[in-house]
């Protein structure tokens, strides 16, 4: 549901979402050749399931991405009136440290819960979905320059949000 | 012709396309310009790409 609910950014289309997955996943318990967890086994046919709900959706997931890209990007503090830097990013370390403790997921789930729906939509149909950005355009409604540029904030935004709320509190140097 | 030399704003973006293999070869070669003279732009493209691989092991962590 969490996961859904991330992708989706809307209840009752994560809950239609899970309910199919549920429903796929008891019909299909006896095709399951155990060669993957279950869990992942799970994960892949809710992965199928968020798809066919954009595509029931499509017309509201068209219209919030065109609002968000009419908005325009939030990102002028980071960079003086050259284009260059205000000041230089923080450093992650040891990035296994951090993709190692579970407390830095629940930080990275929190801050793409604070993405506008549209970014939070594109960035993690590319990168947990891992769908080609031709994909992510035909599913969205948008165009190609406009996937790109959605793409290009959700990161800036998230890279922002992991910097303040795990890497500069001092995450990595906590023990488990 | 433009010029190959590029700011840290175009520089993100570029990072960005990047992660999505969607560059082209001056886009490429520019980039990797940029980078070589700019350590904060090389600190972003880490980053970036700490970020792509936390996202996709998202599904295992957590719970709800």
């Amino acid at each position: 549901m969490r996961l859904a609910r991330l992708q989706l950014r809307n209840e009752a289309w994560a809950e239609d979402a899970v309910s199919e997955t549920l429903l796929a996943a008891v019909e299909g318990l006896e095709r399951f050749d155990g060669r993957s967890q279950v869990q992942t086994w799970a994960v892949g046919i809710l992965k199928h399931k968020i798809i066919d709900q954009f595509r029931r959706s499509g017309r509201e997931v068209a219209l919030d991405a065109q609002e968000e890209i009419a908005e325009g990007d939030d990102l002028d503090a980071l960079f003086q009136a050259d284009g260059h830097r205000v000041s230089p990013p923080g450093a992650w370390g040891d990035p296994e440290a951090s993709l190692a403790r579970v407390e830095f997921f629940t930080v990275l789930q929190t801050c793409i819960d604070r993405l506008p729906a549209p970014l939070a939509r594109a960035f993690l149909l590319r990168e947990w979905m891992e769908l080609e950005t031709a994909e992510i355009c035909k599913e969205m409604q948008v165009t190609a320059t406009n996937c790109f540029v959605m793409l290009y904030r959700a990161r800036m935004r998230l890279q922002e949000c992991l910097q303040e709320n795990w890497f500069a509190a001092g995450g990595t140097r906590h023990d488990g | 012709m433009a010029s190959v030399f590029i700011t840290c704003r175009q520089a993100h973006a570029l990072l960005s396309g990047h992660c999505d293999g969607a560059l082209n070869w001056r886009q490429r070669l520019v980039l990797r310009l940029h980078l070589a003279g700019c350590d904060a732009c090389g600190i972003v493209g880490r980053n970036l790409a700490l970020l792509s691989r936390a996202v996709r092991r998202i599904d295992r962590h957590g719970s709800g």
